[in-house]
């Protein structure tokens, strides 16, 4: 205990780093579902192709061999074109953009999904009667669309989200220090690798919990007016 | 895959938008790794110290360089070295044919023999006969699997990412021995509470071919001038007591070819 109590600063900054990457990688899992989810179902078969390649691909790779490949290979890759091209001679690809990046856009393929079935789950009807009600699509969207989409897509976002925060212990693959790698550094230089993981695992329980509670809120209120069958 | 590989990299390219523009050329990056006590580890305010660490202090001063220390996992080390994340690498990698396939090296900083570890009681010799049928635990992608795997074909190596993961895994008898340097397993281990039941079974391992000539620092290939100029700078801290001063606050014994205490 008194170990955790000295190590305490290495744990907040882990926790703070953590949260950080979480938090950008959910804006960008958003962005890139929204984008993907709206692909897929557009009439546009280009948009649709791109968009299965996408999810078809990034699901079906592990995350880790993701964030290894945009951290190295991206690196050594754009060194190349720089040499190639000579319009650069260095650039450098940084831990954490690297990170928030790939977890983003690797989340982004599953927040697609999420998304595309719950606009799917809206009755088709709904959307006629706002065409012949003389709606026009942007009203339709934020009207119709927009808020039941979110009711429908909140338990998915909840799983994806919990998932995603997790996740993020993949970085401390690559140098980050996130809670996971400064867990295991203090553990490692202390010799009580066990007392460390635990404050880890404890931590990540606080962290997992208050989203529980917060999303549920967000549930409750988006679900209002809505009988439960 | 190759849809793969243009996936990356147009996601690489999208996030160099927000890449770091390269620090001052003279700034020289050197890759530690923070884990590995007694040569590197961290302080609970996260200050890396240790061994390398102080030694690629020194170095620096005696090149008279700005340094700037990354942290980095072991497992990426070479890559991101090949990757410019850095331009050398200050730990404890043993210098080995392999190795220098893909990097090049300064002369030896330090050498310490390897040994194996197994309980007090063991009931067995360490000697490939011994150990056949035996689980022994080393470091995954250090010289240790290497010569592991040559010397005693017949035993089970299991390997960990992390030299303190295998002290761990022997302490709770899923491994039977373990095969790491003598020095590390003295200070660490054998001399910690969880070590008291062991004890080094046989003698020194020196193989050249797996173990090479020692502890170097590592650099990208080509790098001459600066491979030349950290070896100059190691044998002039050798020279001028530096080296000897820093020796001195880790161990009681010169570990430039030297042995653990106790033998």
């Amino acid at each position: 205990m008194n170990l955790l109590l000295e190590y305490q600063s290495q744990l907040i900054d882990g926790t703070i780093m953590t949260l950080r990457l979480a938090l950008t990688s959910l804006v960008i899992a958003l962005i890139f579902g929204l984008l993907g989810a709206w692909a897929k179902l557009s009439a546009n078969r280009l948009a649709q192709r791109l968009a299965g390649a996408y999810t078809t691909i990034v699901r079906g790779v592990p995350d880790l061999v993701l964030i290894l490949l945009v951290f190295f290979g991206g690196q050594v890759t754009l060194n190349n074109i720089g040499a190639v091209t000579g319009l650069w001679s260095y650039v450098e690809v940084s831990q954490f953009a690297a990170g928030a990046g790939t977890i983003g856009v690797i989340f982004g393929a599953y927040f697609t999904e999420t998304f595309r079935g719950a606009i799917m789950a809206i009755p088709r009807g709904q959307i006629e009667a706002g065409i012949s009600c003389g709606m026009r699509k942007p009203l339709i969207f934020r009207h119709i669309i927009w808020p039941q989409m979110i009711r429908f897509a909140l338990p998915g976002f909840t799983n994806n989200w919990l998932v995603q925060l997790k996740t993020t212990a993949l970085v401390s693959v690559i140098g980050l220090q996130d809670l996971v790698y400064n867990a295991f550094t203090a553990g490692r230089s202390t010799g009580q690798l066990f007392t460390f993981m635990a404050a880890a695992f404890v931590i990540y329980l606080l962290l997992t919990g208050i989203s529980d509670l917060l999303l549920r809120a967000v549930e409750r209120r988006y679900n209002r007016g809505v009988v439960r069958a | 895959m190759f849809r793969r590989t243009i996936l990356s990299s147009v996601a690489a390219i999208a996030l160099s938008a927000v890449a770091l523009p390269l620090a001052a050329q003279d700034t020289l990056r050197i890759g530690v790794e923070g884990a590995y006590p007694p040569f590197s580890s961290k302080e609970s305010d996260g200050t890396l110290i240790g061994f390398d660490i102080d030694i690629a202090k020194a170095l620096c001063a005696e090149m008279q360089r700005e340094c700037e220390l990354v942290e980095q996992e072991w497992d990426g080390m070479i890559p991101a070295l090949k990757a410019r994340k850095f331009d050398a690498i200050v730990a404890s990698m043993s210098i080995t044919e392999e190795r220098k396939r893909q990097i090049d090296f300064s002369d030896k900083y330090y050498k310490t023999p390897a040994r194996l570890v197994a309980s007090k009681d063991a009931d067995f010799e360490g000697t490939p006969e011994g150990l056949a049928g035996k689980r022994i635990g080393v470091q995954r992608g250090a010289t240790h699997q290497c010569y592991a795997e040559k010397m005693f074909p017949d035993a089970e190596i299991v390997l960990y990412g992390s030299q303190d993961e295998v002290f761990r895994d022997l302490a709770l008898g899923r491994v039977d021995a373990q095969l790491s340097d003598s020095l590390i397993a003295q200070e660490s281990f054998l001399s910690a509470e969880a070590g008291a039941d062991y004890a080094f079974l046989g003698g020194d391992h020196t193989d050249v071919e797996c173990y090479g000539e020692g502890v170097g620092i590592a650099v990208r290939k080509g790098e001459d001038a600066l491979r030349e100029d950290l070896s100059k700078a190691i044998a002039a801290i050798r020279e001028n007591g530096t080296y000897a001063e820093i020796n001195d606050t880790y161990f009681p014994f010169d570990i430039y070819g030297g042995r653990p205490a106790g033998e």
